[in-house]
């Protein structure tokens, strides 16, 4: 009993292992990760290494000078060298606008300057300024920038309102904002919101990529031994529970391949890089709900996998589970805006959503241990149940071939066995 | 031994076998033969237990069938029944692996097997990079490999060369000598007559005859007329005295009346033909089973087998 279900297990892990899709499902979804996710927010917060040269159209031809001093003074590369320098482009109020900033773009689009920003004529007025670049994706400098600017502009104000300088300088406090995430258990985790919604996604896409990849490759070898009459063959030499008990653990064997494989290269990138996404308790809470919602999906798609009899239906069936899967995907914005939300708890406690939305919602904030306890008992449940109907419609559908069941039939033979 | 007793498959509204009784003994080369849809591969699919039969037993060397069992029997598919993209070795030790063969036992069998086929250089190729008469060989490898007691092969020789048919035909020789059972259905009565010992003819889910060749053959004693010509040979049918013709390009077969005149008829062909060959003999299975068959189909329309 037990060595021909290794046999069977043996035989659909080296196959599939082998095969093209999962090879590339393996090494192209960490790469497809780190560009969708980690490379941004790297990006993002990640210092700038060269002088950047921000042009500055002035027609009031007060704020240019004292900006470009500010700005030299008051941020500097880690090399001590300046963060930006500020060309003065058109300055004074004989100045042309228009042909300076038509200069400009050109400037901006070959890259000679990074972009520049378009002063107002009345300095003193709460006027909008604008800043004109490629990207407008460069928070920090936008941020800097725009800081530089008010101080320059309160300076003045304060002059002309007769104020002293140390006075107008000490009114100028220089506050760097630092989001800080808090735990449940109050402990506090330095990560932005950029970083919490990358690593929300990037679980949600691993998870969603590891249940289609070897869902889909056990609907085709099932499709194939079905068409082929490989099954005959099967059935004839073991029984068809020992069959599916060997595709499921052979499944499995699959899957943890591929988590243990992405595992090390997000162990390998934190301890390389720097790079952590998530704490390792996290991690490992997460893996439980990967393993978990890993084999439920392998019971679907045994169950509404083995009735099919062309690629075309199963494809059909594939898309119909992949909309369910990435559901969670479309609720991510929401999710962190109100992670308390009962509605996200209500879905959580679906079987065919909870994984996903676990993954989800584990590294936005860590939910109760009522809802993770009552979530891994549901889904254990789950998946007795699912493999039990799964395999009773696998023992049929296995051998029927021609046309494919109706719907109805489908049911009778899980409810009766 | 195999016994299969009052064995029935009904599908939907159609009976596809129908009691059907038969024993194939140990040391027997048993050839299943009947017209295409009669019911041979639901019968061959019962024996396997692929299909639950809906009334009569199957026993095996006189037990029910059991897990046991599967390991005593090699089983060969009518359509080819081996994953496409796997190779070679693989394949057959999973297979062997799924009968209760170690895998080191089996990696040397397969060995020795894919040598005897002269297949060792194809070890690591996929099976779809194979002709069908090479993969033939392979699926018939993975029947018989785990040295079976009962041997079942759904229509063996299709897609198979003149000279790769002799190679089975030796290894089944060899199976009968090593005591084993080998079943084996054809719809080409040809090599059901040569390759036999005992054969079973069913038709719409039914036995129809069933006994040794020898039997059979003597059944129908020798009333058959058997003529190599050249020449249109097209007008012997309608001579008197003959019951049934069967016309190839330059031979015939004729069955007799009781109590046609030889004579005449030799008479009759002179100078229309050229003969080179005359002989009285038994009929030919072709000839027994198109009797039958046509016999009894007269009386129906033909039915529909799974």
């Amino acid at each position: 009993m037990i060595t021909k279900v290794v046999s069977v297990a043996r035989w659909e892990y080296l196959e599939k292992v082998r095969s093209k899709a999962f090879l590339i499902g393996l090494f192209l979804t960490p790469i497809l990760m780190v560009g969708l996710g980690v490379v941004p927010t790297l990006l993002i917060t990640q210092a700038d290494t060269r002088t950047k040269v921000i042009g500055v159209i002035d027609p009031s031809g007060a704020i240019a000078a004292p900006l470009a001093d500010l700005v030299q003074a008051r941020y500097r590369l880690a090399d001590g060298s300046p963060n930006y320098v500020i060309r003065p482009l058109a300055v004074g109020p004989a100045a042309d606008v228009q042909s300076a900033a038509a200069e400009a773009d050109r400037e901006t689009g070959a890259g000679e300057i990074e972009g520049y920003c378009l002063l107002g004529p009345v300095p003193e007025a709460d006027s909008a300024v604008e800043y004109r670049s490629k990207s407008v994706g460069d928070i920090q400098l936008v941020e800097n920038l725009q800081q530089a600017i008010r101080i320059v502009l309160s300076e003045r104000k304060g002059l002309s309102m007769g104020l002293d300088m140390t006075v107008i300088r000490a009114l100028n406090v220089k506050v760097d904002m630092k989001q800080v995430k808090l735990s449940k258990t109050g402990e506090k985790e330095d990560t932005g919101f950029l970083q919490v919604f990358f690593t929300a996604y990037v679980f949600l896409f691993m998870l969603f990529l590891l249940i289609v990849t070897s869902g889909q490759l056990l609907v085709r070898s099932i499709l194939e031994e079905k068409s082929n009459r490989i099954v005959e063959v099967l059935v004839s030499s073991c029984s068809s529970t020992e069959l599916m008990a060997g595709k499921v653990l052979g499944l499995s064997a699959l899957g943890f391949t591929q988590i243990g494989f992405w595992a090390l290269i997000g162990v390998i990138a934190s301890l390389s890089f720097g790079i952590v996404l998530v704490t390792p308790g996290i991690a490992a809470l997460l893996i439980v709900y990967f393993v978990l919602g890993y084999l439920f999906y392998a019971a679907v798609f045994i169950g509404a996998g083995s009735p099919l009899t062309t690629e075309q239906e199963a494809q059909q069936v594939t898309s119909y589970l992949v909309m369910i899967l990435v559901l969670p995907i479309a609720l991510a914005f929401p999710a962190m805006q109100n992670p308390d939300a009962t509605w996200l708890r209500v879905l959580t406690f679906i079987p065919f959503l909870t994984p996903t939305m676990m993954a989800l919602r584990i590294p936005i904030q860590m939910p109760s241990l009522w809802e993770i306890l009552g979530t891994i008992l549901l889904m254990v449940v789950s998946i007795f149940f699912a493999m039990v109907v799964a395999g009773r419609i696998f023992r049929i559908a296995i051998l029927s071939t021609g046309k494919s069941p109706k719907l109805a039939e489908i049911f009778r033979w899980a409810k009766e066995g | 031994m195999l016994k299969v007793t009052g064995l029935r498959k009904e599908f939907a509204a159609v009976v596809a076998v129908d009691g059907v009784s038969f024993e194939a003994g140990n040391e027997e080369v048993f050839g299943l033969i009947g017209p295409n849809g009669a019911g041979k591969t639901t019968t061959i699919r019962m024996i396997l237990n692929i299909l639950v039969p809906d009334g009569g037993t199957v026993t095996y060397d006189g037990k029910g069938f059991s897990d046991e069992v599967r390991n005593h029997i090699g089983y060969l598919p009518e359509e080819r029944g081996l994953y496409r993209k796997s190779k070679l070795l693989d394949t057959i030790v999973y297979f062997a692996g799924l009968r209760g063969m170690k895998r080191a036992a089996a990696k040397a069998e397969t060995l020795r097997w894919l040598g005897r086929f002269s297949l060792e250089a194809y070890r690591d190729r996929k099976v779809e990079e194979l002709s069908k008469g090479n993969q033939q060989k392979v699926q018939f490898i993975c029947a018989i490999i785990h040295d079976p007691s009962i041997v079942v092969l759904d229509e063996p020789f299709s897609g198979l060369d003149p000279v790769n048919q002799i190679v089975f035909k030796d290894i089944f020789h060899e199976l009968r000598a090593g005591g084993k059972t080998v079943i084996f259905s054809t719809h080409q009565m040809d090599q059901a007559e040569k390759l036999s010992d005992t054969l079973c003819l069913i038709n719409r889910g039914r036995v129809v005859l069933g006994g040794t060749v020898r039997d059979v053959k003597r059944r129908y004693g020798t009333n058959s007329l058997h003529v190599e010509f050249s020449g249109d040979g097209a007008f012997m049918s309608a001579l008197p005295g003959v019951r049934r013709a069967l016309l190839y390009a330059n031979a015939a077969e004729l069955e007799l009346e009781t109590g046609a005149n030889i004579q005449t008829m030799i008479g009759a062909m002179n100078g229309k033909i050229d003969i080179t060959k005359f002989e009285l003999v038994e009929p030919s299975l072709q000839s027994i089973f198109i009797q039958t068959v046509g016999d009894s189909n007269a009386a129906a329309p033909p039915v529909e087998a799974a």
